[in-house]
């Protein structure tokens, strides 16, 4: 399968802390890849070096074959990205503000998308409602319809079902898995609940310290951490055993 | 900066996005009506008073209301770019706009297009306060008019750029440059007065600044004389190379934007 990204010995450094040391990740088409870690472990830089919006220090990153940052642009016309902590423009309908982002990612007449992308998650009845009156599930699900409107070859989420109702995040599951199946787009997502991942992704690549520990399935990870589900290899690998699995380790208290 | 082509299709996706926020924020009108309209009636009425003496008194009105009309054009073009941009950070709506294929210069483009509606209001505006109660007509300054409206517009946009490097490296603490640069600027270029006014100590800063010729070039047309191109060629050279330093800062105060990692005072 030809690889839509690729990160390779990516390391950055903010004063003295090391917030990413020597990531390799290839995500491949179709794919659906979780990035976890716990806080700080570099989740979101390292996402954040892959959109070009944080240069690496050493490494490089290359989309569907576009080296950034000098192919950046031609690069994120195959991304689509939004994250649980961004806001959607204030000021700005629904439709405008999708109309926005499909025309900056290249669709001449974004509407026929807009209306299809909003039904796919069944949210077509707040196209007209402001965005600064949606509730956080309704601007989750408006950030996702941004983020796949132009059908991109790789989809990047940054912990979007965090604070979501089980409905919601239901909705976001089934509508991220018809996108992947129907598009063929790769997913590559963050989140801090577990349960979701073993249900959404096929691959969990685990950051700590910045640096890659496990790359595997998720029931793989768990099996090789000696857990029952990926929740308590998370406890586990966060606990700092990345490097030394400990089969019969109770797990951390809270 | 981004290699390439710029899209019309994202350049006007960016106007059109301003477009959206100013229907629904009234308020940022004032910046093309009200405080216009405000300065033609300050320096109008000024002009008119000290203009009752004769003799120099009328060559500062003309001087006064022509300053104040063509200054505008700076205003307008400089505020509007810039806050432009800070409306993005106001609405946290930067890291939205940096991952997509948007490259900076259509950015730019995109905010400069609506800003040139805002500016048509503005400056119309002013010039039309002027006419009626003041009976000046700025068209009166001839075709001269239109090379030094061009200059003072580049001007503004360079201006802007600068602000914009400021605030993408030290934060949205710098955004006061926004509105207060211009406040420097304004007294060093002459809009008013011949530069030899100034002390002496600020000839050559003022002489520096491309905005000083173009304000001497509009003072010689008003006092009846030739378009003076070599006042209007300085002006033009010194907006090329003030454009030109602002691109580099700009670009350069990206590059330390994502090094450092300042997204993350944006989302």
């Amino acid at each position: 399968m030809e690889p839509v990204f690729q990160a390779h010995q990516l390391v950055k450094r903010y004063r003295d802390t090391l917030a990413v040391n020597g990531v390799d990740l290839m995500v491949h088409a179709g794919e659906r890849v979780a990035l976890l870690g716990p806080n700080g472990a570099g989740k979101t830089t390292t996402l954040m070096m892959l959109l070009g919006v944080i240069s690496p220090d050493s490494g490089w990153v290359e989309v569907v074959g576009h080296r950034l940052p000098h192919g950046r642009s031609e690069a994120l016309a195959h991304v689509g990205f939004s994250a649980g902590y961004m806001p959607l423009a204030e000021r700005l309908r629904v439709r405008e503000f999708l109309r926005t982002y499909g025309e900056l990612y290249g669709l001449e007449n974004p509407f026929e998308r807009i209306e299809e992308e909003l039904e796919r998650f069944h949210i077509g009845h707040l196209s007209s409602t402001m965005c600064t009156e949606l509730s956080s599930g309704q601007r989750t699900l408006i950030g996702i319809v941004k983020a796949t409107l132009h059908r991109p070859r790789l989809i990047v989420l940054d912990e979007p079902t965090a604070s979501l109702d089980p409905d919601v995040a239901l909705r976001v599951r089934t509508g991220l898995r018809d996108v992947c199946r129907d598009e063929g787009s790769a997913l590559l997502i963050t989140s801090h609940n577990m349960l979701e991942i073993e249900r959404l992704c096929e691959r969990v690549v685990f950051l700590s310290g910045g640096r890659v520990i496990a790359d595997d399935r998720p029931d793989a990870i768990a099996k090789r951490f000696g857990r029952d589900d990926l929740e308590g290899a998370f406890l586990h690998l966060a606990g700092g055993h990345g490097q030394m699995p400990l089969p019969q380790e109770t797990d951390r208290p809270a | 900066m981004s290699s390439g082509s710029l899209s019309w299709i994202r350049v006007r996706a960016i106007a059109r996005r301003h477009t959206y926020v100013l229907k629904r924020s009234p308020h940022r009108l004032f910046d093309v009506t009200v405080w216009p309209l405000v300065d033609v009636l300050l320096f109008g009425s000024i002009g008119a008073f000290v203009g009752q003496g004769g003799g120099s008194g009328e060559k500062a009105f003309g001087y006064l209301l022509g300053g104040i009309i063509l200054w505008h054009v700076v205003y307008q073009s400089q505020i509007s770019l810039s806050t432009g941009f800070l409306e993005e950070t106001w609405s946290r709506n930067l890291l939205n706009l940096m991952v997509t294929p948007l490259k900076e210069a259509e950015y730019v483009a995109g905010v400069a297009l609506f800003g040139m509606a805002k500016l048509v209001v503005g400056v119309g505006l002013t010039a039309l306060l002027a006419l009626i109660a003041y009976a000046f007509d700025v068209t009166d300054i001839g075709w001269g008019l239109l090379p030094i409206a061009a200059i003072l517009l580049f001007v503004g946009w360079s201006i802007a750029l600068f602000v914009i490097g400021v605030v993408l490296r030290f934060g949205s603490g710098a955004e006061a440059l926004a509105w207060g640069i211009l406040f420097a600027v304004m007294p060093l270029s002459g809009v008013f007065y011949p530069v030899e006014a100034l002390p002496g100590l600020l000839h050559p800063v003022a002489l520096a600044l491309p905005t000083t010729h173009a304000f001497a070039a509009m003072r010689a047309i008003l006092d009846g004389r030739s378009i003076p191109w070599d006042r209007v060629a300085l002006a033009a050279v010194g907006a090329a190379v003030l454009a030109g330093l602002a691109l580099l800062f700009l670009t350069k105060m990206l590059g330390v934007f994502r090094k450092r990692g300042f997204i993350s005072r944006y989302a």
